[in-house]
């Protein structure tokens, strides 16, 4: 369990986190949603003790953690892969980790069989390539067993099957009853990935939502209809119980009928009908959307190209 | 994977002898596993011995006249010039290889009382830092006074005042990888750490630019002038004493590492 109360971080004038506050439940793997520079990985190093909040608080099963002795056992943490020295080995890495809070050599080999590392623990990790990393810093951040789990942007730079490991590993983690709290600003991944949002913005909170609900209701589901008699169209099918908003470009947009019955009454009513397009909007445009006021750094032309990345490349 | 029920209760609090020797533990496998260390050591231990034996044979063969001013223990002080500055740079590292990398935070994020952190550090470079010290410090001595001895000028260990300028010698190592562990965790970049300590190490040069008797007086607070009254044989009488000047040696490391200490407590990681 994660909770963060009220937390602000302000670098001078910069807000990094502006009155967060959330809770990250056992048993579920949570996902933390934001557009680059949102907040997600300060809010992460103000959890872990590393970077002090300016106000408010933020809690691991209860404690802060710099008051927890031998904290690995509680929270296990990865969040930059490159963060190992380049010159020791994996082997090595893992054992001074551990040492620091009374693990033993066993748990280290199991963690490397775990991340499946064990052929190159003997391989110094500035070699490794970055879905190594990941891999050793999941190994890291699996050391002590612990029932907290914080991943930050844990799928950069994998590949598919690195990705499709990453996920299992999570939804077993979180079957076993542990918190894990992963971030990510694909909401794609996440979308796959997590039972729970927590989605912020300019590091404030947007949405704390379980992912179903957050797709059940972000996914606009409507048909586009164009007809050179569409005032009439649209009382027909008022009264057929569908709802209509007309669109700018003289479109009707329904909900509530599908395009095959809407046809249908059309022809009935001898209606000629010019376009008939079923549409979903997608995840990922209900996170732009969501996220949009909030989104730091823009490009100039708000095209495709901002959605972040395609479900093909990145499920 | 064992399932959360199975795990081992971390309820009891392991005593704090435990969580120390874990850390040192720790910063000992940290120090044992990159080859910088090695490297280090190795011009830790060649470059004394070579540029003392180099000072020792110059010496025996200067011309009997104007011999008897010099004291027969400066060739060893001089030997670990490049020495002393290595091993600072060795606990310079210690801290700002994690700040380059990134590891500090795994580290601190492992071990939240960074203090403990900071005085595993110093003690693991520090040991090993006197250790090589001592076993420098009496290796050139022999070889020194071997090579005196051949032209009738050598000392023997047993010889009054020897023993402690010896051992003082290797100290010198110890004092400078503490300063650097302390520089290396104030300013956390390497090159920053390794200037700040060239400069504490070298500012004698500069102070000697300053005019009589300013340049002794402010001299004698350096490490420099303070190692040197330390280990000479016969100290010279316009500076600190010897105790006095040991005083002088422990106080930059304590500085140092209390600065350090201060400013890692408050810094984000």
């Amino acid at each position: 369990m994660i909770e963060v109360d009220r937390l602000s971080k302000r670098f001078g004038p910069v807000t990094a986190v502006d009155g967060l506050s959330f809770a990250v439940r056992p048993g579920h793997v949570t996902g933390f949603l934001g557009p680059n520079g949102a907040g997600k990985t300060t809010t992460m190093l103000i959890i872990l003790g590393l970077d002090a909040p300016t106000s408010g608080t933020a809690l691991v099963e209860g404690r802060r953690y710099q008051g927890i002795i031998r904290p690995l056992h509680e929270v296990g943490s990865l969040l930059d892969a490159n963060a190992v020295h380049g010159g020791r080995t994996a082997w090595f890495h893992l054992l001074s980790v551990a040492q620091s809070n009374g693990i033993g050599r066993r748990r280290v080999t199991e963690v490397l069989q775990l991340t499946g590392l064990d052929a190159v623990a003997d391989r110094r990790a500035g070699g490794f390539s970055l879905g190594m990393k990941q891999r050793l810093g999941i190994a890291t951040a699996l050391l002590g067993d612990p029932p907290v789990l914080m991943f930050d942007e844990p799928v950069n730079g994998l590949d598919t099957e690195g990705i499709q490991w990453i996920r299992q590993l999570f939804k077993s983690l979180a079957a076993e009853g542990r918190t894990v709290f992963v971030s990510s600003h694909l909401m794609s991944e996440m979308a796959l990935t997590a039972d729970h949002l927590i989605i912020i913005g300019r590091g404030r909170l947007i949405a704390d939502t379980p992912t179903d609900r957050f797709v059940e209701s972000s996914s606009r589901r409507d048909v586009l209809v164009r007809s050179p008699r569409a005032g009439e169209l649209a009382g027909l099918l008022t009264a057929r119980g569908a709802a209509v908003v007309p669109e700018d470009d003289g479109g009707l947009a329904v909900t509530g009928m599908d395009a095959s019955a809407i046809g249908d009454l059309a022809a009935e009513n001898g209606i000629a009908v010019h376009e008939l397009v079923p549409r979903h909007a997608s995840l990922e445009e209900a996170y732009l959307d969501i996220t949009s006021d909030s989104v730091e750094y823009r490009a100039g032309v708000p095209t495709a190209a901002e959605v972040p990345a395609s479900p093909g490349k990145d499920a | 994977m064992t399932a959360l029920e199975s795990r081992p209760a971390h309820t009891a609090v392991p005593s704090l002898a435990i969580r120390a020797s874990d850390v040192l533990t720790s910063e000992w496998t940290k120090l044992r596993s990159v080859r910088s260390t090695y490297w280090t050591l190795l011009i830790v231990g060649v470059t004394p011995i070579g540029i003392s034996a180099i000072v020792a044979l110059t010496l025996a063969t200067q011309p009997a006249a104007g011999r008897s001013q010099i004291d027969p223990l400066l060739p060893s002080f001089i030997g670990l010039e490049y020495a002393v500055l290595a091993i600072g740079v060795l606990g310079v590292l210690a801290f700002s290889s994690e700040h380059a990398t990134g590891m500090i935070r795994t580290t601190f994020a492992a071990v939240p009382r960074r203090r403990a952190v900071l005085a595993a550090k110093a003690a693991v470079a520090g040991t090993v830092a006197l250790i090589v010290g001592e076993l420098i410090s009496f290796a050139s001595f022999f070889l020194v006074q071997a090579i005196l001895s051949g032209h009738h000028r050598g000392l023997s260990v047993s010889h009054p005042g020897v023993p402690g300028a010896v051992l003082a010698e290797g100290i010198l190592l110890f004092v400078c990888a503490m300063v650097g562990v302390g520089l290396g965790a104030m300013i956390r970049h390497a090159a920053g750490a390794v200037a700040a300590l060239v400069g504490l190490i070298y500012l004698p040069a500069i102070l000697g630019l300053l005019p009589a008797p300013w340049n002794d007086r402010i001299g004698r607070f350096t490490l420099f002038y303070a190692a040197q009254q330390v280990v000479a044989l016969h100290p010279r009488t316009d500076l600190f004493s010897p105790a006095l000047s040991m005083l002088v040696l422990i106080a930059w490391p304590a500085a140092a590492l209390l600065t350090a200490a201060f400013l890692i407590t408050w810094r984000d990681a």
